[in-house]
């Protein structure tokens, strides 16, 4: 299935996790933030929340800052 | 009483925290990693401010957070790029998420020539923050009255600017941080425009509670010498404070007898 991360296509197999989805991006499970369809998700739901067909990710990282 | 037994039995409280050193820094616009590392230890800062942003895909990012965790500081996630309150509370929810902390820098500045925070926009979002239960900790003006209305509002501490952000510029708002100071119940902390030790420390004299830097430490010649020299002037400033400042009058009070010494003898 197709979804969409941060205005980006990804090519996903069925029934993926949050987590399986930052996982396979190669992204850091810590300081990461997610939105499904502008809703953020909780990180405790990451391992059982499924990411359906045309999803739109929001994903933020902490970065440096003043 | 010495300098580190006043230090140690002057604890600062925000929210659910207490912190021994007065000296809050940020994290961004450091050369390196290991530079701002090795610059935040020497400031012996234990709350460091940190941003969000939307992931690039097409790069990986640092690690930021793994050294700082690790040296047992504090992250205070802000709000930076919010330009109004509904951004804002989205971006607190998000870091919330992120960093696991309910602890929020609140800023929210639409203008970026100057960075100066929206007063109307920050109140609006403080109120829902704070009512969510975060720990609210907001960049506004040197604005008295509003620091009242965001105290009322259940935020932890107050951070009034001393000049825009990254200016370097001292304190140019003093007489108005002197009057937010007398009149707050929770800790006032001077952030943004603290160029150099001496503005630290003078904001820790007036009776600070304690000031954030960033730009001043990280775009420094040494940036770890120039952080531990703020940490030398947090600690002179406060005590200082403490010590009760001699007051200033218009003409001379001699400091030595003047009386018959030319006529002696």
């Amino acid at each position: 299935m197709n979804i969409t991360v941060n205005e980006s296509v990804v090519a996903l197999a069925e029934g993926s996790s949050i987590e399986k989805l930052l996982i396979s991006l190669d992204k850091p499970l810590t300081g990461s933030a997610v939105a499904v369809n502008q809703q953020i998700i909780s990180r405790s739901k990451w391992a059982e929340y499924k990411i359906c067909e045309g999803d739109e990710i929001s994903l933020f990282q902490a970065i440096a800052g003043g | 009483m010495l300098v580190n037994e006043m230090h140690n039995q002057d604890p600062l409280l925000i929210g659910d925290k207490t912190f021994t050193s007065r000296l809050f820094t940020g994290t961004g616009k450091f050369s390196d990693q290991a530079t701002m590392v090795a610059a935040l230890k020497a400031s012996g800062s234990e709350l460091v401010t940190m941003a969000l942003k939307r992931v690039d895909m097409q790069h990986k990012d640092d690690d930021i957070l793994a050294p700082l965790i690790k040296n047992g500081m504090n992250l205070l996630p802000n709000t930076s790029g919010a330009r109004n309150a509904k951004e804002a509370i989205f971006a607190a929810q998000l870091a919330r998420e992120a960093l696991q902390t309910n602890w929020v820098k609140l800023e929210i500045h639409p203008d970026p020539k100057y960075l100066l925070p929206d007063p109307l926009e920050t109140l609006k979002a403080a109120e829902a923050l704070a009512n969510e239960g975060f720990v609210v900790l907001p960049y506004v003006h040197a604005d008295p009255v509003l620091c009242k209305h965001l105290e009322a509002a259940g935020c932890a501490a107050v951070m009034p600017l001393g000049a825009p952000i990254g200016s370097n510029k001292g304190l140019k708002t003093a007489d108005f941080l002197e009057i937010i100071i007398e009149q707050a119940n929770i800790p006032v902390i001077v952030d943004a425009g603290i160029g150099s030790p001496s503005h630290a420390a003078l904001a820790m004299e007036m009776g600070a509670d304690a000031v954030l830097v960033n730009t001043a430490m990280a775009v420094a010649g040494n940036p770890v010498a120039m952080s531990a020299a703020f940490a030398g002037a947090v600690q002179a400033g406060r005590q200082a404070y403490l010590a009760g400042l001699a007051g200033q009058v218009q003409h001379a009070v001699a400091s030595s007898p003047l009386t018959a010494f030319l006529n002696a003898g």
